[in-house]
């Protein structure tokens, strides 16, 4: 088992005829994803890399049967895309982009919430199940199946954490970049039933940061809901306050909502382990392990 | 980006929403032939274009009476400095005749991930102590961005906020404006405060403030022509030109941190933190770490005075660690001071990056952040 990417699953490129669509279509088909179409508007009838591109999200899954989308298209187009993907009722659907408005995706956050449709991202590395299937641009290479399922709003600290994982034996069951925006379309709090109810995941890694909430919502379910481990990294304790770091989202206000503390101390109080850096995580999952 | 008060002024006009009739002053000449020709009428409020909290108390709020008054308070408050601050406009606007002050404002509330609507009738100067105080006296109505702002929305704001439904179409009138505004402008924030109840019962915006997305600006092109005015650090306006975040950090320390993504520059400036190490600036360099971006971001960074060490961590599957080194190599052979760079990388063309830091003075490879922290704490840097 893994969560929401497998081998069955049936993934559309959108934007696929792009730069960053093209390369990372090869990417993903020589890690065995099952890329089955790829959409293009004004390209339909090409082929790329002998995959079929469409004009329409909604032609690519009438002929091919597929199940997800990741999509590979600038920030400025990102709403457009993501939205034919949500309206034609896609499972799953994921993007990629850096600086997509806030305002886009506050639109796609909630038509895809009343359709049901799991988003996932932007500014998101999207999500891979090591060994079965990859749906985003991560460096395949240093990840490796096992027991640990990670979600993280940064994806420089879920390679450093993933990277030492992997050198110390410990395989990962699927990694979800959920994207270092305000508003991701899918946050932690709606990742760890799936985590939970997944038979290969034994531990949970939640890689936070400062700003929002999601850590704190995150906490509530973990003290109801959760028996497996989970193992905590909050980004940003002595980040200046009023001064965004770099991911739009990762911001503590001016009074102090938002901050490093008072994630750490509800995680804390829901039982969760706290590390202090990428290399604690993997000591303390070495010892639950 | 937060918009200085004319240019907030500027937005509530372009939307219809009432505002004071005024002028901005940049230079000191000619400052009552100005106020003439502009049709502004006396007493006038002259109001220092800066962004800080306490601006009238701090006397960046004056009234004249006539011309001769407009020209003494424009010589004497023009480029002076306000808590630091350097005063390189003034907006000048007719002094209103008002009654009671409110507070309008809509959010982008992340929690909800919708819009959410603030009104007080106790708006002015005080909003935040009464929205310490007296927290329940502050409206909170979240919309939902699917459907848009309704009809029972103002009603409700009018009715149980006491100020009665007789308001209900000025304040919808501008309600409706202003989440009009804060949809096309798409802002974080959009603030009337205070919204003013005139002498004549009509509702007049007299302050306000403006946080739009930086994410959107590249459809916002009449904002982004406002970025010039913004008083911003200059080496965070010469890190944009190549597409690079500079954070200023902190005052104290003499350390500073360089990564390929805003996690990681995080998680390095918690364990120096932890370490004792302050951190003073950081710089993400976002994707494409070539040679040349990694000699100009070192440049930027070492351009600070305060800055002794730069540690630079860069962790990402096609990252070039021999471009990555080479930059440094660069960046060290220009600068003239003794400054001191710490490395960490992983990527491919590792060794040939090691052989490159190897022969640069000044540069020091190490094998991790806990590594990296270790050796800058220890201060063994200098070879």
């Amino acid at each position: 088992m893994s969560i929401l990417i497998d081998k069955d699953t049936r993934l559309i490129v959108q934007g696929i005829t792009g730069r960053e669509g093209t390369f990372h279509t090869e990417q993903m088909l020589s890690y065995g994803a099952n890329v089955v179409s790829g959409v293009t508007p004004g390209k339909g009838g090409q082929t790329v890399l002998g995959v079929p591109v469409f004009n329409t999200v909604r032609e690519a899954m009438e002929e091919t049967g597929a199940n997800a989308s990741v999509v590979f298209v600038p920030a400025k187009f990102t709403k457009d895309s993501a939205m034919e993907a949500i309206e034609a009722n896609l499972p799953v659907v994921i993007t990629i982009a850096e600086h997509v408005p806030v305002h886009d995706m506050m639109i796609c956050y909630h038509t895809a919430r009343r359709k049901g449709v799991r988003l996932f991202g932007p500014n998101s590395f999207g999500i891979i199940s090591p060994g079965k299937s990859k749906a985003g641009f991560m460096a395949h290479s240093i990840f490796t199946p096992g027991p640990v399922g990670m979600m993280s709003r940064s994806a420089t600290n879920c390679y450093e954490t993933v990277f030492m994982l992997t050198t110390r034996g410990i395989g990962q069951s699927t990694c979800i970049g959920v994207g270092g925006d305000m508003i991701p379309g899918s946050v932690f709090l709606d990742l760890l039933p799936d985590f939970q109810n997944d038979p290969e995941t034994k531990a949970i890694v939640i890689i936070g940061e400062i700003g929002g909430n999601e850590e704190e919502r995150a906490a509530a379910y973990i003290k109801e809901h959760v028996t497996k481990p989970v193992v905590v990294l909050i980004a940003g304790k002595n980040a200046p306050r009023g001064r965004s770091m770099g991911h739009a989202g990762a911001i503590v206000n001016a009074d102090g909502t938002g901050s490093a503390e008072n994630k750490e101390k509800a995680l804390k109080e829901a039982g969760c382990h706290i590390a202090d850096g990428t290399e604690h995580v993997v000591e303390i999952l070495s010892t639950i392990l | 980006m937060k918009l200085l008060e004319y240019q907030a002024k500027a937005v509530f006009d372009a939307y219809g929403i009432p505002t004071m009739k005024g002028i901005v002053l940049d230079n000191q000449e000619d400052v009552a032939a100005k106020i003439a020709a502009a049709g502004l009428n006396y007493p006038v409020v002259l109001k220092a274009q800066v962004q800080i909290g306490g601006r009238g108390k701090a006397g960046g709020i004056q009234f004249a009476e006539d011309g001769k008054q407009a020209q003494e308070i424009v010589d004497r408050l023009l480029f002076s400095d306000l808590k630091g601050f350097r005063v390189k406009e003034l907006l000048c606007v007719e002094k209103c005749s008002l009654t009671t002050e409110w507070y309008l404002s809509i959010l982008l509330d992340r929690g909800a991930k919708c819009p959410l609507i603030m009104f007080s009738p106790q708006g002015g100067m005080d909003i935040e102590e009464v929205a310490q105080n007296s927290p329940q006296s502050i409206l909170k109505l979240p919309v939902d961005p699917l459907l848009g702002i309704t009809a029972d929305t103002v009603r409700y704001l009018c009715s149980k906020s006491g100020i009665g439904l007789a308001f209900e179409k000025k304040l919808g009138d501008v309600l409706t404006k202003l989440y009009t505004a804060f949809l096309e402008y798409s802002c974080l924030l959009l603030e009337i405060n205070p919204l003013c109840v005139a002498e004549e019962g009509g509702l007049i915006a007299l302050d306000g403030k403006v946080d739009i997305d930086d994410s959107a600006l590249f459809r916002l092109p009449d904002v982004t022509a406002w970025r010039g005015a913004q008083q911003e650090d200059p080496l965070i306006k010469e890190a944009r030109t190549f597409d690079f975040l500079y954070i200023p950090v902190g005052e104290e320390g003499d350390a500073a941190v360089m990564s390929n993504g805003s996690g990681m520059l995080m998680s390095c400036i918690d364990l120096m933190a932890k370490a004792g190490i302050a951190t003073t600036a950081a710089l993400d360099l976002g994707g494409g770490a070539t040679a040349v971006r990694i000699r100009e971001a070192v440049r930027i960074v070492l351009s600070n005075p305060r800055v002794k060490t730069l540690f630079i961590c860069i962790f990402g599957g096609i990252t070039r660690c021999d471009e990555v080194a080479e930059g440094v190599r660069m960046a060290l052979s220009e600068s003239r001071d003794e400054k001191q760079v710490v490395i960490r990388m992983e990527g491919t063309n590792k060794q040939k990056g090691l052989e490159i830091v190897e022969a640069t003075r000044g540069a020091l490879h190490v094998g991790g952040i806990v590594e990296g922290v270790r050796v800058l704490a220890e201060g063994r840097v200098q070879r």
